[in-house]
């Protein structure tokens, strides 16, 4: 396999590949290659932070105590960052990459939010779980997560008073997409998944028959006494659904404008089984996923970008916190999704600020420079730090592993280094700009390879 | 273009500071402008507690469900026989008095949304409870009539989903010069100054130009008008009152923008509401009332308008923490000198008559608002923007 087609591969099936690697795996097929990706990615890891220290708490003690409880939600608090921080290491050094990759795609799928720890971990691994596993089961699990129960309100559905927020979102988001089912379907829908609640001690799914609606619902023109898993299967038998999660799929890991025929092929390779495994297996040794208009076009994500340049120049907070506002300004705070519908993505991604901010970042973390700009406040933001004077400028201490670097880019010349980096095709201007720069000193070299815009894309 | 001829462009470009041709054919767009009419959008961040703001002093009913953090009657700034203003707004009072404010009471939309963030979404994208938008209402007001990022700033350093459209979108900054000196770091205009117009008409890539270059003109101009004018010191000493200093400076400056937003967070009020409530209220009103002084001064407030929003009310029943929880319908602030309607707009909601949480219900629907500034301030069509033609109120 060439080694542009192997980059493009690990950028979107990772977040890049150093120049070692590459060149061992120049020496070997597409098949192996794409069979190697999901070799590594067999069995999930979960993640989780120590929570030690939160499980000493009780409801009772909460009771006992007033503060006990303010002391438990700032430790959870604390945990929810740590949590962060803990995933994108994850996404950082684990070697299951395309695992990883796909859990970050489904969590911006089956978008959540919960700020519950324990609840919040069990959804994160629900996603690795079932990453590359069978969507109908996945979606089974998902709607039967605390977490989830939470957020879209399935605990306040019961039979004497439905909820309709998770129906709704299961048709519109999650599998058939707007416009492929009636508002009669979503409250039909809402009327079987009443009486889904959860454990309060470990968050497991409990199923509560006296609050459920057991009598006929005609849904998506079918009639019987459903319960939510029957919704979830009907759904599934409409084609639509495999279309809808086939063109999302294809959006985000090929190309944010769909050609109807890749996505008709992927549609009959993922319906009716499901099997998510085998669909990303027909996309990555699929002809056309290699197409140069496919490859270089794609607008990284925050994450993409912070992950990808962790890659070539590993970093060390000082602060962890920092990570919290980077992500802040970029706009993309880990398991703070904006709503339901996820991070828009792709253009999404850029207005004049948070552009300027991207080019700005390798200069931030990789050459110490000062940080003049300040993250939204909270909502809940005490009104003392709104008289506060508080500095504008701020630095960021990071610590760069440029050891690591050096073993990794050594022996690696200009050229090598601007086909590692820079996935998509430079246009005269920004190659004469690249002649003009010193092509001796690697690290000034690798700043400013990354702050141009083309390193924007992948 | 050919190679040889563009190095020879380039070696000029780093002795006369050279701009691109494409990047001034950019600028030139802008010049016509949009009209003299301005909006102002201000966000009371975390839910501000409407009952406590707007007082209905004759009520019981308030008085019972609110034991502990009522406004006694005597402590009311009284609009007339039955409602009065929180304690801390009187510079408002002598914007009422003078026929500048309108208040507009009960308004939501149908199926509240209590989460800060969702109701935060609906309020700034104009969607329906149960509709998810990815462009902000301004944001679409920009892709369809704006001309150029400026055209909407956000005092702030990071945009808000409401200045977001489909393909441009608003600029976000607390401070022209700083903004400025970010845009002219040498390595971005040195990339900048290297490109010719192919870029431009690719799909992403083109995108991320064609914003660079907005960003570096959006700069300039906002900077060197900015610095037409100097700034106002009569403001009181806080972070919203100098967003609002900066943004009459823009204002002042006549430079090409209709619409400027900017928020003041800490209204979530779940516990001891009412001393925070009373910091930050007097902090809205009094920066409000130095920001309308500056204006007058420099003959600018009869063009501006200025709307003020918060994503839900509070719960009408207090908790027993001596603060609110999260409610639903609310009342909005208009300021501005070509009110038709001064005053109270319309009357309160019952206190009897509550939703199943004990919300007030939402009379007005938040979008006839929009749909009205739009149609009679900024003089565009609502429903391009709105997606939905809205009925329009009267008052403006």
């Amino acid at each position: 396999m060439n080694k542009k087609h192997i980059l493009h591969l690990y950028w979107r099936a990772g977040f890049g590949v150093l120049p070692k690697e590459s060149m061992e795996l120049e020496k070997q097929s597409k098949q192996f290659i794409v069979n190697d990706l999901f070799k590594k990615s067999l069995n999930a890891k979960p993640l989780s932070v120590d929570t030690s220290k939160l499980d000493t708490y009780t409801i009772e003690s909460f009771k006992e105590d007033k503060m006990a409880r303010q002391a438990f939600l700032n430790l959870n608090g604390e945990k929810f960052n740590e949590y962060n921080y803990a995933w994108i290491d994850r996404l950082n050094y684990s070697n299951q990459i395309l695992r990883e990759r796909m859990t970050l795609f489904w969590a911006n799928h089956f978008v959540c939010r919960d700020r519950n720890i324990y609840h919040l971990t069990l959804y994160n691994n629900a996603l690795r779980e079932n990453a590359l596993g069978n969507f109908r089961d996945f979606v089974k699990v998902i709607s039967k997560e605390a977490s989830m129960i939470k957020y879209l309100d399935t605990r306040k559905n019961s039979k004497r008073s439905p909820n309709e927020n998770f129906s709704r979102e299961l048709l519109e988001l999650f599998t058939l997409g707007v416009g492929n089912y009636s508002e009669q379907d979503i409250k039909e829908g809402a009327r079987a998944f009443t009486g889904y609640k959860y454990d309060e001690k470990d968050g497991s799914f409990i199923f509560n028959e006296k609050a459920h609606d057991g009598k006929n619902k005609t849904f998506l023109n079918k009639q019987g006494a459903f319960y939510g898993d029957d919704i979830i299967d009907i759904i599934l038998e409409q084609e639509q659904c495999a279309k809808f999660i086939c063109e999302k799929i294809y959006k985000y890991f090929v190309n944010d404008k769909l050609v109807d025929s890749h996505v008709s092929e992927m549609v009959a390779v993922f319906y009716p089984d499901y099997n998510i495994e085998t669909l990303m297996r027909y996309v990555f040794t699929s002809n056309w996923f290699y197409n140069d208009e496919n490859i270089g076009t794609k607008i990284k994500s925050p994450i993409e970008l912070l992950v990808g340049m962790n890659k070539v120049v590993p970093m060390e907070f000082k602060e962890k916190k920092d990570y919290l506002k980077i992500q802040k300004l970029l706009g993309q705070f880990l398991l703070d999704p904006p709503n339901v519908a996820g991070w828009k993505g792709g253009k999404g991604w850029i207005d004049t600020n948070s552009l300027m901010f991207r080019l700005k970042l390798p200069q931030l973390l990789l050459a110490n420079t000062v940080l003049d700009i300040k993250e939204k406040g909270e909502f809940t933001e005490s009104y003392k730090t709104l008289y506060k004077k508080t500095k504008t400028k701020s630095t960021i201490d990071v610590t760069p592993d440029w050891n690591y670097f050096k073993e990794n880019f050594e022996t690696i010349s200009f050229n090598q280094m601007k086909e590692n980096l820079i996935q998509c095709a430079l246009n005269d201007g920004t190659e004469i700009f690249l002649e003009s720069i010193n092509k001796y000193n690697k690290k000034d070299i690798v700043i400013q390879m990354m702050s141009l815009p083309e390193y924007q894309l992948c | 273009m050919k190679r040889r001829q563009f190095i020879k462009n380039s070696s000029l470009a780093s002795t006369l500071f050279f701009v691109p041709s494409f990047v001034k054919a950019f600028e030139k767009i802008a010049i016509e402008g949009l009209g003299y009419k301005k909006l102002v959008i201000i966000q009371l961040s975390g839910g501000n507690d409407g009952l406590n703001t707007v007082i209905p002093y004759k009520n019981d009913l308030y008085y019972k469900l609110r034991p502990t953090i009522s406004i006694k009657e005597n402590k009311v700034i009284k609009l007339n026989d039955t409602i009065g203003l929180h304690p801390s707004l009187t510079p408002l009072k002598k914007l009422y008095d003078q026929g500048l404010l309108a208040i507009v009471n009960n308004v939501g939309y149908p199926n509240p949304n209590r989460s800060h963030f969702r109701s935060t979404d609906i309020w700034q994208t104009a969607s329906d409870s149960s509709e998810y938008i990815q462009s902000g209402w301004v944001g679409r007001y920009l892709d369809a009539f704006g001309k150029n990022y400026y055209n909407a700033i956000e005092i702030d350093d990071s945009l808000s989903l409401m200045m977001k459209g489909e393909n441009i979108s608003g600029i976000a900054t607390k401070s022209a010069s700083r903004l400025y000196s970010a845009s002219q770091d040498p390595f971005f205009k040195k990339i900048l100054s290297y490109q010719n117009d192919e870029h431009l008409s690719e799909h992403n890539l083109g995108y991320l130009y064609k914003t660079m270059i907005a960003a570096e003109s959006s700069a300039k101009h906002i900077f060197f008008n900015a610095k037409k004018v100097v700034k106002s010191n009569d403001y009181p000493n806080n972070g919203f009152a100098n967003q609002l200093k900066t943004m009459a400076q823009f204002i002042n400056s006549g430079m090409d923008t209709k619409v400027f937003y900017s928020s003041l967070g800490g209204f979530d009020t779940h516990s001891n509401q009412n001393n925070k409530q009373k910091v930050l209220l007097e902090m809205y009103a009094e920066s409000m009332e130095a920001f309308v002084r500056d204006l007058k001064q420099q003959n600018t407030f009869k063009d501006t308008l200025i709307l003020t929003f918060t994503e839900f009310g509070r719960r009408v029943q207090q908790n027993s923490s001596n603060g609110t929880d999260h409610g639903a319908a609310n009342n909005v602030f208009i300021i501005g000198d070509n009110l038709k309607k001064q005053g109270l707009y319309n009357d309160l909601a019952s206190l009897s008559d509550l939703d199943a949480n004990g919300d007030i219900k939402y009379e007005i629907d938040f979008r006839t608002i929009y749909a009205t500034i739009l149609k009679k301030w900024l003089q565009v069509d609502d429903k391009i923007i709105l997606n939905k033609s809205f009925e329009q109120l009267d008052f403006i």
